[in-house]
């Protein structure tokens, strides 16, 4: 893959990411009101607007082959997430927030999309359930089909119930692997945004063993190229106030991303995804979305600039 | 040609249902399924009342209700507020924004929750329009 000198990049994708709405994808069982009320610490870097969106899916209201779909199902399925969204609106009205909501028959990745674009959101959230693969309410295909239609950042929520994690304040210390490429350099501009609720941000890079031949020296020479570059991502958060330390990890991208999470006591892993861009990250995208489908961590993946 | 009435709601059901009762009750309905629509409409139709809904994509009826009540040409519109959302959240949620700076505004000539009764709603819209 043909690098590009950070620098560079960096005036490219200078926009603002700021988080000014976000669209609040859930089924109720593996998201609930508790991580959207973690996710409000958002509001601290500029959230004014939640959009819940909940997609019933056509197998749920079909009737037997052939006899068409059930709109009593519908009915009833329609008013029983109106009635959770009522719940939650008035909590967030009365704390002075913007909602909307949409509940839509449909298949749930193109109305996400939909939904997304109609409200301009700067993040999605989705949720993905560790429940078994029957009960699975996102698929992992779901995530993968979301993650390369849509240009927006994608943030994938993990099952609260089962994770070892409290998710009171899941921007509070994330961890950025970074691989160089444009995505995962655009998570920079996305994470400065969060300043005010950052404490401290871990950048990791994860080397290939084969990268690492030859003589002790050299080796070492790698790591320290590496580690400069690593140290040149830290001076830009540090420039917006924001604490950060290079890690270098060495091994299979996934498994080391995961070790790096765990040993930096991180609440979130922050990676670019490859998305519908041209070029090819070295990950092909794969390190991202199994990530993404099997961390115990929220993920939450940028997505290149449309080029 | 009857007092304009606008109804804004994204639910289609309810935009039925009061489209219905404003007609049998002779008044004219104009319909916007969501706060941006709802807006550009009373700015353009400058409509005699409001039927609005709190929970709906793009803008909300919170939203819309402040700009209506603070735009000097559209602030005498009464509105009626319909939805699901409590009253006293919908009150909160208005002293919640003012305490963050915006305009006070003040409340809304009738609120009712959903679901409403044709009779109730047509009793409401008499008391304030006649």
């Amino acid at each position: 893959m043909r690098r590009i000198p950070i620098g560079t990049l960096r005036q490219k994708t200078k926009h603002a990411m700021k988080i000014k709405k976000l669209l609040f994808v859930t089924k109720f069982e593996e998201l609930g009101f508790d991580a959207l009320q973690s996710l409000l610490s958002l509001r601290e870097a500029g959230l004014e607007h939640v959009v819940f969106v909940n997609i019933i899916e056509r197998e749920r209201v079909a009737m037997r082959r052939g006899t068409g779909y059930s709109k009593e199902a519908e009915i009833r399925l329609r008013e029983t997430a109106n009635i959770r969204f009522i719940d939650w609106a008035e909590n967030l009205f009365e704390q002075g927030m913007e909602v909307g909501a949409y509940i839509v028959v449909g298949n749930l990745v193109g109305e996400v999309i939909k939904a997304a674009q109609k409200e301009e959101a700067d993040l999605i959230v989705v949720g993905r359930s560790q429940k078994g693969v029957i009960e699975q309410l996102y698929a992992g295909s779901d995530i993968t089909e979301l993650l390369h239609r849509t240009s927006k950042p994608v943030l994938v929520y993990k099952y609260l119930s089962e994770s070892s994690f409290a998710l009171e304040k899941p921007f509070e210390s994330p961890i950025l692997a970074t691989d160089w490429s444009p995505a995962s350099l655009r998570a920079i501009d996305f994470l400065k945004e969060l300043k005010g609720i950052i404490q401290k941000i871990h950048v990791v890079h994860v080397a290939d063993q084969k990268q690492l031949s030859g003589s002790a020296m050299a080796i070492q020479k790698t790591r320290k190229k590496i580690r400069a570059k690593l140290d040149e991502i830290c001076q830009t958060f540090e420039a917006e106030g924001i604490s950060a330390s290079p890690h270098v990890y060495v091994g299979d991208p996934e498994q080391e991303i995961e070790k790096a999470a765990r040993e930096c006591q991180a609440t979130l892993i922050v990676m670019g995804s490859s998305g519908k861009a041209n070029w090819v990250e070295r990950w092909l995208g794969s390190t991202p979305r199994n990530i993404a489908e099997k961390s115990d961590y929220p993920t939450l993946l940028i997505p290149p600039e449309k080029l | 040609m009857g007092k304009k009435v606008l109804v804004v709601d994204d639910d289609p059901d309810v935009r039925l249902f009061n489209v219905t009762v404003l007609e049998e009750n002779g008044y004219t309905p104009l319909v916007a399924t969501n706060g941006e629509e709802g807006k550009n409409l009373a700015k353009q139709e400058k409509p005699d009342l409001v039927i609005l809904d709190v929970l709906m994509p793009r803008e909300s009826g919170i939203r819309l209700y402040r700009e209506l009540k603070t735009d000097k040409n559209l602030k005498h519109i009464p509105i009626i507020m319909l939805s699901g959302i409590a009253e006293k959240s919908f009150l909160r949620s208005q002293k919640v924004l003012a305490e963050f700076g915006d305009a006070p505004v003040p409340e809304p000539e009738a609120y009712l929750e959903k679901p409403v009764d044709a009779e109730e709603l047509a009793a409401t819209i008499k008391k304030i329009i006649g």
